[in-house]
């Protein structure tokens, strides 16, 4: 039996309600509890910002096209190299760093759990082992299904059922955690050379349009009770005027469950730009917002880019090779057979570019403009934003008007007719931060009842403590202060054990996988379908029975059984 | 201010040795620098016996000479920025990476990524050098961006690859895809070579004698004379790589291609 004590912690569990309350928190064996014994270690954390460990909601970390970031930038590799230290690996790389690095990254800002945001089923064995090499971090997947013929076939027939089979066969065969759709349709018409420019267009062969496969999967996704809701990149990311797809896909939008949203619209600041080419780029986030606003079965998040150097990595290939028209850099394209595709370049967002200035702010707007911090969180769909790094920074921005005016002075000229950010006063506060990066995520998430993202008793007792005094600094005037003290915790508390101390990694960790099993009946099951099996015979160069990763993949696999209706 | 480095016999010569603090500027702070030997840090005087002659108070003034078994270390020059540097034999790997000023002289062979990615300066090789000289490291998009490198004898394979900005001049023969993904400077390759300059996009390219399988990417011009050591030559101008849109010249001296 494990015990410790946090004694005068500050504490801002937005969950449960708390806010700023002086308090003690008692750990026993990895779970928050009423009170400790005499001889449990005791941290001190000095009525310092003590919230529970943040959660990142989406994010690219592990899987083959994270790696295959890394094949191809050696350049990058060479950034950012630590030495072997006690239990601490090497570690190398800024923008795709290992993976240790990114979990010792993540951990020195106080996070301890991570949704990977794409990962293709056909390859989920990858990124499973990656996982176990992410050791302060829990971690999940989102599984694509944006083009899986599969899927398509069903929304053909409008069979919402059979769609919900097969998310449930391949998302327990690849032991994902929820729906990701990546550019619905989109990558399967790139795979005839085309792409969907609307959410009415038809993919080819199929027949389908990616309103109807949003939809269905909407649907699909509230008859297997998953935990999360599908998790959408919507149609024609980072094209000028793309608003208005936007705008269509959240009026398809069906408010189907009472406990969180029905569609979570991720890296919305790619998904709001106004104008028709990019000399005419506008910021569109006051109409996205309005939408947002009034829909409160919608949750989305920023996708906030920073400016510097990073590499872009999506699961959307159409979109992608138009970034290399635009950049001719180097470059790589993937599909991935019957179910979706990648693509990765490197790019470098700079102050000199309108375009790059206009997409800063809007992702900025997004978080301001959002009068309910549950419905808007923080990320920078890293690596495609920016690097994960970056988060204090922008959490700095959000809590700080004077900070803002300050970087937009250094933008380009231009920018200031095209954005509405520099007409925005408001400045977050403590309370509404730890919503977008941990209460927020852990709603949206559905992983509330695991006992992430707050400090109850019976909670995760994953804890971060931040040099910050909330009574003592006023964040904003005083946003390096802010800054500074979000890129180190004092203590990082992993399950109960301290993973890091004043930003040093100190031992390896023990992470888990969260994945979900929805239980069908056997009607539904289609390992006994002929019809489903004939599709690996005929074309996956993969049989159905080698298909399933198998649980060795998972040393520590939390499974998540829902039962659907089905 | 002179000083001379004489390696001193080794149990195990094969180590290399990763000497980046070899360059003239911290020597005006004294001999007390520190170099690896394989995964040993070592002190200088370890690895070599060491005379310091006369004085200096700026780093132009030093002249850092390099004797004995040298053929294995490496980065000596790394972001070397005034000075001289003579190496009285071979040279290892990475010799005047990101140099930006100064002068290093190597009297015999240099091993590979001699002078990569420099700003500055100039490097003469009287011997060879290997792959890559005046090259970008790998994933980098731009290679050498200033500066003289020559080289007396041959270059190895990849020659300037990603040469952005400088001149590079080789007096013998190079190996495969010299000036690959050029995009500026000037290249004068004096003897023969093989495909030459591929997806280049700008810069110059000189060969003065048999370009061996020159790719199908290279659209054929007029051609013109150029001087070549007092001598008029005619060349044939090709320009490409129309690959990749490219905006590169490379001249060729006529009749002597297959």
């Amino acid at each position: 039996m494990s015990e410790l004590l946090i004694k005068n912690a500050c504490v801002i569990d937005p969950l449960n309600g708390i806010n700023g309350d002086v308090m003690d928190i008692a750990i026993r064996d990895g779970r928050i509890v009423e009170d400790v014994g005499s001889s449990a270690e005791v941290i001190d954390a000095d009525r310092c910002l003590t919230l529970p460990g943040g959660i990142d909601s989406h994010t690219h970390v592990c899987g083959t096209k994270v790696n295959f970031g890394r094949y191809m930038s050696p350049e990058d590799m060479r950034a950012g190299r630590t030495s072997r230290n006690g239990s601490m690996h090497v570690t190398s790389g800024y923008s795709v760093p290992t993976t240790f690095g990114n979990s010792y990254r993540y951990s020195t800002m106080g996070y301890t759990t991570l949704l990977e945001g794409a990962m293709a089923p056909l390859e989920a064995r990858h990124t499973h082992e990656e996982f176990t090499a992410t050791p302060h971090q829990d971690m999940m997947a989102n599984t694509l299904f944006d083009g899986n013929w599969s899927v398509m076939e069903a929304v053909r027939e409008k069979d919402v059922k059979r769609a919900a089979a097969v998310v449930a066969w391949i998302l327990s065969a690849a032991k994902g955690f929820a729906i990701k759709l990546t550019n619905p349709g989109g990558t399967e018409a790139w795979g005839w050379g085309e792409d969907v420019s609307s959410i009415h267009d038809t993919v080819p062969y199929f027949e389908v349009t990616p309103a109807e496969i949003i939809e269905t999967m909407i649907r699909a996704n509230e008859l297997l009770r998953l935990p999360h809701s599908v998790h959408l990149h919507c149609n024609n990311l980072g094209v000028p005027g793309n608003y208005r797809t936007t705008l269509d896909t959240m009026n398809l939008v069906p408010d189907l469950n009472s406990r969180r949203q029905s569609l979570y619209l991720t890296h919305l600041q790619f998904h709001s730009y106004g104008g028709t080419t990019w000399r005419d780029i506008d910021s569109r986030s006051e109409e996205i917002i309005r939408v947002v606003n009034a829909s409160p079965h919608i949750v989305i998040d920023m996708g906030q880019i920073m400016f510097g150097r990073t590499t872009t990595m999506t699961a959307d290939g159409p979109m992608e090779f138009k970034l290399y028209m635009l950049h001719h850099n180097k470059w790589s394209n993937h599909d991935v057979e019957l179910e979706t595709g990648s693509g990765i370049i490197p790019v470098y967002y700079s102050k000199k570019s309108v375009v790059n200035c206009v997409m800063w702010a809007i992702g900025l707007e997004l978080a301001l403009q959002a009068k309910n911090p549950w419905q808007c969180l923080l990320t920078t769909d890293n690596p495609n934003g920016a690097p994960f790094v970056k988060y204090p920074e922008i959490i700095a921005l959000l809590m700080s008007k004077r900070y803002r005016d300050q970087e937009c002075a250094l933008l380009d000229p231009r920018t200031e007719k095209r954005v509405p950010l520099m007409a925005i006063d408001r400045e977050l506060d403590w309370n509404e931060i730890a919503i977008m990066t941990r209460a927020g995520q852990s709603r949206a998430l559905g992983i509330e009842s695991l006992g992430k993202g707050h400090l109850a008793p019976g909670a995760e007792a994953d804890v971060a403590i931040y040099p910050i005094r909330t009574t003592e600094i006023d964040p904003s005037a005083q946003f390096q202060q802010v800054m500074a003290g979000f890129s180190r915790t004092m203590y990082t508390i992993k399950r109960g054990r301290v993973v890091a101390r004043n930003g040093e990694v100190i031992v390896e960790g023990a992470n888990s996988t969260i994945w979900v099993k929805p239980r069908v009946s056997h009607e539904y099951d289609l390992g006994n379908d002929p019809e489903f099996a004939k599709k690996f015979q005929q074309y996956y160069t993969v049989r159905m029975r080698n298909y399933p990763v198998q649980e060795t993949y998972l040393p520590r696999g939390v499974c998540i059984e829902t039962e659907a209706d089905l | 201010m002179r000083v001379t480095l004489e390696t001193k016999p080794r149990k195990k010569p094969n180590i290399p040795i990763e000497a980046e603090s070899i360059i003239p500027h911290n020597f005006l702070r004294g001999t007390d620098l520190s170099v690896y030997e394989g995964n040993k840090q070592r002190s200088l005087d370890e690895i070599f016996f060491i005379t310091v002659e006369g004085p200096a108070v700026s780093p132009d003034q030093v002249e850092v000479i390099l004797k004995g078994d040298t053929g294995r270390i490496k980065r000596v020059g790394e972001y070397m920025n005034a000075g001289k540097i003579v190496v009285e034999g071979d040279i290892g790997m990475h010799c005047g990476n990101f140099m930006s000023a100064g002068q290093i002289t190597v009297r015999g062979n240099a091993d590979a990524w001699l002078g990569r990615e420099m700003r500055g300066g100039e490097i003469v090789c009287h011997g060879n050098a290997g792959h890559y000289c005046g090259a970008g490291y790998r994933g980098e998009k731009r290679g050498m961006r200033g500066g003289r490198l020559e080289v007396l004898g041959n270059a190895g394979d990849f020659l300037a690859e990603y040469l952005c900005g400088g001149e590079v001049i080789i007096h013998g023969d190079t190996g495969d895809l010299p000036g690959v993904e050029m995009r500026g400077g000037k290249l004068v390759i004096e003897g023969s070579c093989t495909r030459p300059c591929g997806n280049m996009s700008g810069g110059t390219c000189l060969v003065f004698g048999q370009v061996h399988d020159l790719l199908p990417t290279f659209e054929k011009r007029e051609r013109t004379q150029v001087d070549f050591r007092g001598m008029n030559v005619t060349m044939d101008t090709y320009h490409g790589d129309v690959a990749n849109r490219g905006k590169g010249s490379l001249l060729v001296r006529s009749g002597d291609h297959a």
